[in-house]
């Protein structure tokens, strides 16, 4: 999976959970949490989906990891090299 | 049989537990003891019409932009989508200390506080430090046992507006005597007077039947009519349950929802948590004709009194404590589809052991029983105006009803008073979710089961 279709399914993802999300001021390198207005609650969602739609298991250590659309694509992008 | 995930007890927390799991791993059992889901908020049919059991008002309303409100949360937790809950706000309600005063309250807080500042002019500026401590305070913070009635009494300087805060929020959620702790005040506080109250257009089987249908729309599985006689362990660690039938079933993680104690006798084990007097209650529903017009009080969606000189929340001497209850009415929500009935809900403490010792197939627990509607009737009365005369059916519920239906021990709604508010009984893999985890009302129970269920099990598996 190339790093801008990992951000599409981030974003797809986020949408999900919250069909109100703007993006449109989204910063890729600052946290999804405080500009999103996600809680822990939404942002295990993420992990979840990940888990359900592409079989990862992230493990709890890692979460830190998926804080940014930046973090995320860099996490990912090795974990989702044949996707 | 093997599942990921065992749940007991098909409640609110159970069933919300359980939908919030299935969306992720559809293999889920969800075990309800009784034939019907739902636990302390179901229904029964008597008179070709539905009873809703437990449900008055449901806590928490909030509008859809505040995200972060519970019922937002929840709503997303689920993907349940808010449209299909129909909501409908309280008119207004009202705490109504009989010859003392009385404030009255709503969906909108300006409403509260002015009844407040011009009631209690004295205690105005206290109440209003109390309500930033209120915004600013983190309830889910793990402290000690903090006395809200010390704090408010402190703040408001009158002993009358701090029992008529506390009525209220202890009668819908309190499993403590005569205080809570502060951060179970600050979220009741929260949830009954800055949110508000709400109802679903339907009846509460329309909810049970949305989250059923939900929940098994992703592959989730309900078992009812089983209860679990052992719940099977090696030391700290469960592999599963054997049910009455002796059928058994294996799961790597169990998620209960019956209560503490409820859960360590299942594992044959002694719980270790202090013994504190359990709350019992007792509810009696009038259905009135449906023309019926209430002389005072008609439009209030809930009334919180107390005829005695001071508020007492603990467990009477005798079998019911009639100076204080809640009266609900049902039917008064903005914008309710017409109902062809109107009900009149009256509810008051209770003692399960003085119920206990009459003779259950005696004449004097049916005569008890009856007693405790005419003088619940007349307590209404007072308030309502009469409406005897308009009554068409009534039945009541007493402290040993709530024990049968729901397996509460000694029918005590609000559950253990110990809480366990991270679900840890101290197992390996089981974990409480539900009346005995802390978070109570239909809206908190579900937030209960989900946030155990996200914490402790959907990361590990």
């Amino acid at each position: 999976m190339t790093r801008d279709a990992i951000k599409d399914l981030i974003l797809e993802i986020i949408e999900d959970i919250d069909e109100d999300a703007d993006f449109e001021t989204l910063q890729a390198d600052k946290p999804l949490r405080d500009q999103l207005d996600l809680d822990s609650m939404d942002f295990l969602d993420i992990v979840m989906e990940l888990r359900k739609r592409h079989k990862l298991q992230i493990p709890e250590e890692d979460y830190p990891q998926l804080a940014t659309l930046d973090s995320c694509v860099n996490y990912l992008e090795p974990l989702l090299v044949d996707a | 049989m093997h599942v990921p995930l065992l749940i007991i007890g098909g409640g609110l927390s159970g069933l919300a537990a359980a939908l919030r799991f299935a969306r992720f791993i559809p293999d889920v059992l969800l075990l309800e003891q009784h034939a019907r889901i739902g636990g302390l908020n179901s229904y029964y049919y008597r008179n070709n019409r539905l009873f809703e059991t437990g449900l008055h008002a449901i806590t928490n309303y909030a509008p859809p932009k505040l995200k972060n409100a519970p019922l937002n949360r929840l709503l997303r937790q689920l993907k349940i989508k808010r449209k299909e809950l129909d909501l409908h706000q309280q008119n207004q309600s009202e705490i109504r200390f009989i010859n003392k005063e009385s404030l009255l309250f709503s969906n909108d807080f300006s409403l509260f506080n002015a009844e407040i500042s011009s009631k209690f002019p004295a205690s105005h500026n206290g109440f209003q430090k109390l309500l930033q401590i209120i915004e600013q305070y983190d309830p889910f913070k793990p402290l000690p046992f903090i006395s809200a009635r010390k704090i408010i009494q402190e703040h408001l300087q009158n002993e009358l507006l701090t029992d008529m805060l506390l009525c209220p929020l202890m009668f819908y959620g309190s499993s403590i005597e005569n205080d809570m702790d502060f951060g179970q005040f600050v979220i009741m506080f929260q949830a009954i007077f800055i949110e508000g109250m709400f109802r679903p257009g339907g009846t509460i089987k329309d909810l049970l039947d949305l989250l059923l249908k939900h929940y098994t729309s992703h592959g989730g599985k309900i078992k009812t009519r089983a209860s679990v006689k052992h719940i099977l362990h090696t030391g700290k660690t469960v592999h599963g349950v054997r049910l009455g039938n002796d059928e058994e079933i294996t799961c790597d993680y169990i998620l209960s929802t019956i209560g503490s104690e409820e859960t360590f006798s299942l594992l044959d084990e002694p719980s270790g948590l202090d013994v504190l007097p359990r709350l019992g209650f007792v509810e009696t529903i009038f259905e009135l004709q449906p023309d019926t017009t209430l002389q005072q009080g008609y439009d209030r969606t809930i009334i919180f009194y107390n005829a005695a000189d001071r508020f007492e929340y603990r467990q009477p001497q005798t079998v019911v404590d009639f100076n204080s209850g809640v009266i609900c009415m049902p039917q008064n929500f903005q914008g309710l589809p017409l109902a062809s009935f109107k009900e009149v809900r009256t509810t008051h403490l209770a003692n399960y052991n003085e119920w206990k010792q009459l003779p259950r197939k005696s004449d004097s627990y049916k005569a008890a029983k009856d007693d405790t509607a005419l003088m619940s009737l007349s307590m209404a009365e007072k308030i309502l105006g009469n409406f005897t005369q308009n009554i068409v059916y009534r039945d009541t519920f007493t402290p040993l009803t709530i024990k049968h239906f729901t397996a509460k021990k000694s029918g005590a709604i609000y559950g253990n008073p110990v809480k366990i508010k991270d679900g840890d009984i101290g197992y390996d893999n089981l974990y409480i979710a539900g009346t005995d985890q802390g978070f109570l009302g239909i809206i908190g129970s579900m937030l209960s089961g989900v946030s155990i269920v996200n914490q402790h099990i959907l990361p590990r598996l």
